[in-house]
């Protein structure tokens, strides 16, 4: 059980007070609800860009990250489809200067020139770094506007292309900060040892005299139900053939959600799953394969992945994972299996409950969702779930119509 | 209306609380170390071997690390993980340059039979015939798919360089070591590293004494006799190695010196050079070839510790375009550490930073642990931390100017460059 306290200023910032008397450290998460899904479809990208600008330098401190260090304190943050966090660790008698830099960030930037000019080109050293110059890097370039039509998960967070990122000009910068980044459209979650009342008194003291904005509507394209099994093949210089099953799944907030990941790992997650005994172990047919969903706040994807071992075709291994995939939603999980699937994940949500930024940056994530209190609905909601729903879900899920493949074949460079 | 332009009083960091684990020893050589107080069901074992990549040739060492859970003469290696699996337990196996680390993640509840598992798969490991054929494909495409990595060619030749002067430590995989595997070999190897070569047991979790003699009681057969000698005495060699690599679109760069060991009077002060120049965001690396220049994603650089010494290592990856400009300024920071004090606001700056950090690297069970591995594992005394704070701030600009004459001289450095 994970006790948090939860409050509204009147300008709409919402704060998560979370307690351990244990820690001589604080941690400041502060989520904003904007991620690339928020992007226009010409300037993808941009959400991550931000990010990076954020620590440029704000309204009233020329350096975001040289104070906080000089308090003995570090930062970091990252982009999702979904969602930018952002976090500082600090000894909990120096967190006023956490507080000092989150707050003024989100009065307002610096917004100079020769900040933009610097990110644009980190970021599109990142593109390259994460995405171009490694063998299977940009499968997710090519994935995700293969399995999406409409909604903007469609594009990467990095961005569609490197161009776009060039692109990249002072006026969108402003725009983007007004309309996103403001205490109503911001979470924030103080977990240290201080009190409730401490942790009020400081919130208001920091945040409470930034003006109050109207939170904008979301408004994404929603969609289409996928009526038809979608393809595609690539050819690159990688060293073994690989494919990328991408099965459309239900939102986070659904209930059929933790069922979903759950069926992931029966399938694909360790070493004792389905798909890792039957076409690696028994018929030998790739060298690495797992299964995964991605997690996302509006439908995401459930995704298969594999490498193919050496002579094997891509029609061997589609006849084999269409076969499991079957025979998975043909009949019941014994509870063996799914005593086991569960067990795994007692396990692993007790060892992310040991780490203090874990707790505050999963309170702000669940408070998003609607309610902070659902880390602690969390286990049992998975401990709830029967054959019969794995079984049922997995039925809609696994049908070929619902299905996006990428094939990546290999090349001689 | 407050002042937004002032920061906040900054407080010092003043005192760590460093809580030492409980030490047993399971033989002469080979200890036990335990950090009892955990304030939850949570767990964790690992297991030292002497079986670190240095320590067989032709690739041995990461092939019978990856078939540690393989199966044995009763049991399949899906029977083992499927038991593991069902008590909830999460097995992580890490092989690096001196040490292999078999890890055990579980509730309390089931940490020992789980242990129970683990134990009896690796004595009974048979290396069964088409387990090892499967072992030796994934390594295979690991291998290749590696050769594509700018990043990972700069490290291999760094290491193939750096270690020139020792043939175990130099020595690089390649393909015909998946080829012809003899299984004698692999045998003997696992019968000498394994079976008789843990040399450290950790221990994280709110167990009972008698829970701990039984760990002892399980894995403590396996202690070596003597911890065996390191490699040492290597002998620097400073040349500058391209590995070209067609249409990388960035360059990987690695450049880097030995240094002294952690027992060295100098090794502290060294980690705070290091700090200024590379390790932390607002480092002069940093500062100048990301955020001045925006030549990169990120450049750090880092003391590696191994058994015998330490070496400096500065690592990034740049746009191919602005490869020799990059490294120019790494040239250019280091010769400013060498004929430039550093200003006492950026050496505050480093100091209470580094305070800071230690903060929380003793934060809680799992990273004290860690904390006291950081010294013990080189035979140094926790008092590396107790007395940290009180020694860093008396560091000097002119001790750091001193040492980055002494020990960062451009000329000693081994520089690789790959794409």
């Amino acid at each position: 059980m994970i006790e948090f306290n939860r409050f509204k200023l009147p300008n709409g910032l919402t704060v998560i007070h979370h307690q351990d008397l244990t820690t001589p450290m604080a941690v400041i998460n502060v989520l904003y609800d904007v991620g690339a899904r928020d992007e226009s479809e010409d300037k993808t990208g941009f959400a991550h860009l931000f990010e990076h600008l954020m620590f440029g330098g704000s309204v009233n401190i020329p350096d975001f990250d040289a104070p906080l260090q000089n308090a003995g304190g570090e930062s970091n943050a990252f982009t999702s489809n979904d969602i930018t966090n952002y976090y500082d660790i600090v000894p909990v008698a120096n967190i006023e200067t956490a507080l000092w830099l989150e707050s003024d960030r989100m009065l307002s930037l610096a917004f100079t020139e020769k900040s933009l000019e610097t990110q644009r080109s980190v970021v599109i050293e990142e593109f390259k770094q994460r995405y171009l110059n490694q063998p299977y890097g940009d499968v997710w370039l090519e994935l995700r506007p293969l399995a999406y039509t409409e909604h903007p998960y469609k594009w990467a967070t990095i961005g569609k292309n490197i161009e776009q990122i060039e692109q990249a000009e002072m006026k969108d910068v402003k725009a983007f900060f007004k309309k996103h980044y403001h205490p109503g459209n911001a979470i924030l979650c103080i977990a240290s040892k201080l009190t409730l009342e401490e942790v009020n008194q400081l919130a208001t003291k920091w945040f409470g005299d930034i003006p109050a904005q109207e939170k904008a509507i979301r408004k994404l394209p929603a969609e289409p139900k996928q009526i038809a099994f979608k393809e595609k093949t690539i050819e690159r210089q990688v060293p073994s053939n690989a494919v990328y099953y991408a099965f459309k799944m239900v939102d986070r907030k659904h209930a059929d959600y933790y069922t979903t990941d759950l069926i992931s790992d029966a399938l694909g997650r360790e070493k004792s799953s389905r798909l890792y005994q039957q076409l690696r172990k028994e018929l030998k047919l790739v060298t690495r394969i797992s299964a995964y969903i991605t997690g996302s706040n509006d439908e995401g994807l459930f995704v298969i992945e594999a490498k193919l071992a050496d002579g094997i075709s891509f029609e061997t291994v589609d006849e084999a994972i269409w076969k499991v995939l079957e025979q998975f939603s043909a009949t019941h999980l014994d509870s063996v299996e799914t005593d086991k699937l569960k067990n795994k994940i007692r396990t692993a949500k007790a060892f992310q409950e040991q780490g203090l930024l874990n707790r505050a940056m999963n309170l702000s994530l669940f408070e998003l969702l609607g309610d902070a209190n659902g880390i602690n609905l969390e286990q049992a909601a998975y401990q709830a779930i029967t054959a019969d729903h794995i079984q049922a879900v997995s039925q809609v899920l696994f049908k070929k119509e619902n299905c996006s493949l990428l094939r990546v074949k290999a090349i001689p460079a | 209306m407050m002042n937004r332009n002032i920061q906040p009083t900054i407080v010092p960091v003043e005192e760590l609380s460093i809580l030492k684990p409980l030490i047993f020893d399971v033989t002469k050589d080979v200890r036990l170390l335990w950090m009892k107080a955990v304030p939850n069901d949570t767990v964790r074992l690992d297991l030292y071997f002497h079986a670190g990549i240095t320590s067989g040739t032709e690739s041995i060492p990461a092939i019978v690390h990856s078939l540690l859970l393989s199966g044995t003469a009763t049991k399949t290696s899906l029977e083992i993980n499927e038991e593991i699996d069902r008590l909830g337990g999460y097995i992580d196996t890490d092989i690096s340059f001196e040490t292999s680390v078999i890890s055990i993640y579980a509730l309390k509840e089931f940490i020992l039979p789980i242990a129970h598992i683990v134990a009896n798969a690796i004595n009974g490991l048979n290396f069964e015939a088409s387990e090892l054929a499967d072992t030796v494909r994934s390594l295979k495409q690991s291998f290749q798919e590696n050769q594509q990595k700018v990043r990972y060619l700069a490290q291999q030749q760094f290491r193939k360089g750096l270690f020139a002067s020792n043939e175990m430590y130099a020595q690089l995989a390649n393909m015909s070591h998946f080829d012809n595997v003899n299984e004698r070999v692999l045998k003997h190897y696992f019968q000498q590293n394994y079976l008789n070569g843990l040399t450290r047991m950790t221990l994280v979790g709110d167990l009972e004494q008698d829970q701990v003699d039984e760990l002892i009681d399980l894995f403590g057969k396996w202690a070596v006799d003597v911890i065996p000698t390191p490699g040492s005495n290597f002998i620097p060699l400073a040349e500058n190695v391209h590995v070209p690599f067609e249409g990388a679109v960035q360059s990987a760069i690695r450049l880097g010196k030995f240094l002294v060991p952690k027992n060295h009077p100098d090794y502290f002060d060294l980690q705070l050079l290091n700090t200024i120049l590379g390790d932390y965001f607002g480092s002069r690396l940093m500062s100048n070839i990301r955020e001045d220049k925006g030549y990169t994603y990120g450049i750090g650089s880092a003391i590696m510790d191994i058994r015998s010494t330490s070496y400096f290592v500065i690592m990034t990856e740049v746009g191919v375009e602005v490869r020799d400009a990059a490294l120019a300024e790494i040239k250019l920071e280091i010769e400013r550490l060498q004929t430039e004090l550093v200003e006492e606001q950026e050496l505050t700056l480093v100091k209470n930073y580094v305070s800071g950090q230690l903060l929380k690297s003793a934060d809680g069970p799992y990273a004290l642990l860690d904390l006291y591995n950081s010294v013990d594992l080189y035979g140094v005394s926790i008092s590396y931390y107790e007395e940290a704070l009180a020694r860093i701030q008396k560091i000097t600009p002119q001790r750091l100017k001193d040492l980055a004459v002494q020990y960062l001289k451009w000329e000693d450095f081994f520089i690789v460059t790959a794409g």
